[in-house]
């Protein structure tokens, strides 16, 4: 009896175990529901896709499934074969499935040219005084230089200025800047942007900090930061004493799991999957969209 | 020198003071200005100043309570497992075992839950395709209170006067018997303790359930629906937000305090008892 027992349990660790290698690998399924992926509320990410898709302001469904970062979504994404969700562009991989929208890929010439509907600007927002400091103004001569470009458009990110002069560093700068906010920006751009100033100016100290443009609102305009980083469209209220400096424009893609057999989605059907007041318009189950 | 000792023992109630000055200054003054009405409603809509925080105390109750039921069901018979079911040589090695659970970090919990836990319930077990919610939480809360409720109950059985057993044996009862007729009744308040203590656990956990619980805002209807704990929702927003709903999220703070000191003080109750108790049970054993 005991060692039945035993043998039993063992048994059934076994199995456990062995799913759990197994990696779960479940296939998509038309009949069944939709699982929404949203950011967090404060994200950057998150207002400007619910802005970009027409529910500003609006509250997530109800049910859906909040992720707290960019990475989160992926793996979301990655691993969940009835997931939809948005993302920065410049963020996903080849492990999801990216959706045209509207008929339109998204691709940094079509984000760029505007027929993308789903992009936004990523910003670095600073009062007017920040710019008194030398070190200050040479970051952000640099950040509209032709390296800065460069380096934008290897990492994904759309250039939007066009015809930029190559900075020029001046040795007898030294010191430190401080940038925090966006993660959209701050995770992958600015550090490949610190990397190439601090080869120009080497003496001069970058900072990079998190916690989302909300941060990078609030820390600029107390001061804690010299640039605060933002991922939305500027909004003046949020940080009054402050000006922004559009360093490239982004495209939010929407994705889904590599089984999904979808291959585009318009607005309005992505309206009806986010909109908690969709009513009878809300699209639940994936058998509406995947005929 | 004492200087020094008292400045120490000074410092941690300082600490105290300090947080819960921050917590009250910031936090009661919201809920008043926003009004029960809106804090205590079920709205949780930012950007129409909704902070209602129901669905949440209530997905922190549930996600608490089915973890008591998985933890206690699976933490009370490992202890009296141990107790007497065990060769005594394997119970000191199955103690340390389960002590270094409690010595992982809660984010490593919170990553076996959401690569391994939500994807097989997602798969294998969910009726709608949702792996997140309370049923994953409540897993993975279960395993992380084993610690404190094995070691807490077995303590409080290894208390129990050992004629109590020896006695039941005597008068003709099995060891199942003697062990769940009168080891654990007489062991009862040390093991209310563990659990009190557990759930203490439980509902401040943070890190672990946010990243198996969805993170939705509403109450939740469903063992497979992503919904909010108090804890998740201070966590997602905390270094996101600015102004009024920061301040919401620190009056979420108020409300989740309340429920730990709530346990803290049933926790030293309990405990006082459970001294009572063995005090009286020795002077009426030998």
């Amino acid at each position: 009896m005991k060692k039945l027992f035993t043998i039993f349990s063992m048994a059934a660790a076994l199995v456990l175990v062995l799913a759990a290698a197994s990696g779960c690998t479940a296939k998509f399924d038309a009949s069944k529901n939709i699982a929404v992926v949203a950011r967090e509320d404060g994200s950057g990410t998150k207002s400007a896709f619910m802005e970009l898709i027409g529910l500003k302001g609006k509250a997530d469904p109800s049910g859906i499934i909040i992720q707290t970062g960019s990475a989160g979504v992926l793996a979301e994404g990655k691993s969940n074969p009835v997931s939809i969700a948005y993302e920065s562009l410049g963020y996903v991989t080849g492990d999801v499935k990216i959706l045209k929208v509207d008929g339109v890929e998204a691709t940094v010439s079509n984000i760029k040219n505007g027929t993308y509907k789903i992009s936004r600007p990523l910003s670095v927002i600073y009062k007017e005084t920040t710019l008194n400091s030398d070190i200050n103004q040479a970051f952000l001569d640099f950040l509209k230089s032709s390296n800065a470009q460069t380096i934008i458009e290897s990492e994904g990110f759309v250039s939007i200025v066009d015809a930029a002069s190559a900075y020029v560093p001046n040795a007898a700068l030294s010191g430190k800047i401080t940038v925090g906010g966006s993660t959209s920006l701050g995770d992958f751009l600015m550090p490949a942007l610190k990397t190439e100033f601090k080869n120009l100016q080497p003496n001069i100290e970058i900072e990079i900090s998190g916690g989302g443009s909300g941060t990078g609102y609030e820390s600029a305009e107390n001061g804690l930061f010299n640039f605060g980083m933002i991922s939305e469209e500027f909004n003046v209220t949020k940080a009054s004493s402050c000006v922004a400096y559009t360093v490239c424009k982004d495209g939010i893609a929407v994705i889904v799991n590599k089984s999904n057999p979808l291959e585009t989605i318009t607005i309005s059907e992505l309206k009806s999957i986010y909109d908690k007041d969709a009513g009878a318009n809300a699209i639940k189950k994936w058998d509406v969209l995947v005929k | 020198m004492r200087g020094v000792f008292l400045f120490c023992a000074v410092f941690s109630l300082l600490a105290l003071g300090c947080i819960c000055v921050f917590l009250f200054i910031n936090g009661v003054p919201f809920i008043g200005k926003v009004g029960l009405d809106n804090f205590f409603g079920m709205q949780w809509n930012l950007h129409e100043a909704s902070y209602g925080i129901l669905s949440m105390i209530v997905a922190s109750l549930y996600v608490t309570a089915l973890a008591m039921i998985i933890g206690v069901s699976l933490g009370l018979f490992t202890a009296v497992a141990l107790y007497k079911f065990c060769p005594p040589k394997m119970v000191a090695v199955i103690r340390q075992l389960i002590n270094l659970l409690a010595g992982i970090p809660s984010v490593i919990y919170g990553l076996f839950g959401l690569i391994i836990i939500v994807p097989l319930l997602r798969d294998y077990v969910s009726p709608n395709g949702v792996g997140y919610g309370i049923l994953a939480a409540s897993i993975v809360l279960s395993v992380m209170v084993l610690p404190t409720l094995v070691g807490v109950s077995l303590d409080a059985l290894n208390a129990v006067p050992k004629n109590y057993y020896e006695g039941a044996l005597a008068l003709g009862a099995t060891k199942e018997q003697s062990v769940f007729r009168i080891m654990l009744p007489a062991a009862k308040s040390g093991i209310m303790a563990a659990v009190v203590l557990s759930i203490g656990r439980a509902i401040g956990e943070t890190m672990a359930v946010i990243m198996v619980i969805g993170g939705s805002p509403t109450i939740p209807t469903s063992l497979f629906q992503s919904t909010r704990t108090l804890t998740a929702n201070i966590a997602m927003g905390a270094t996101e937000l600015t102004g009024d709903p920061k301040t919401a999220l620190i009056a979420t703070g108020v409300v989740l305090f309340f429920f730990t000191l709530l346990l803290n003080v049933s926790f030293s109750l309990l405990k006082g008892g459970e001294k009572r108790e063995n005090k009286r049970a020795q002077k009426t054993g030998s």
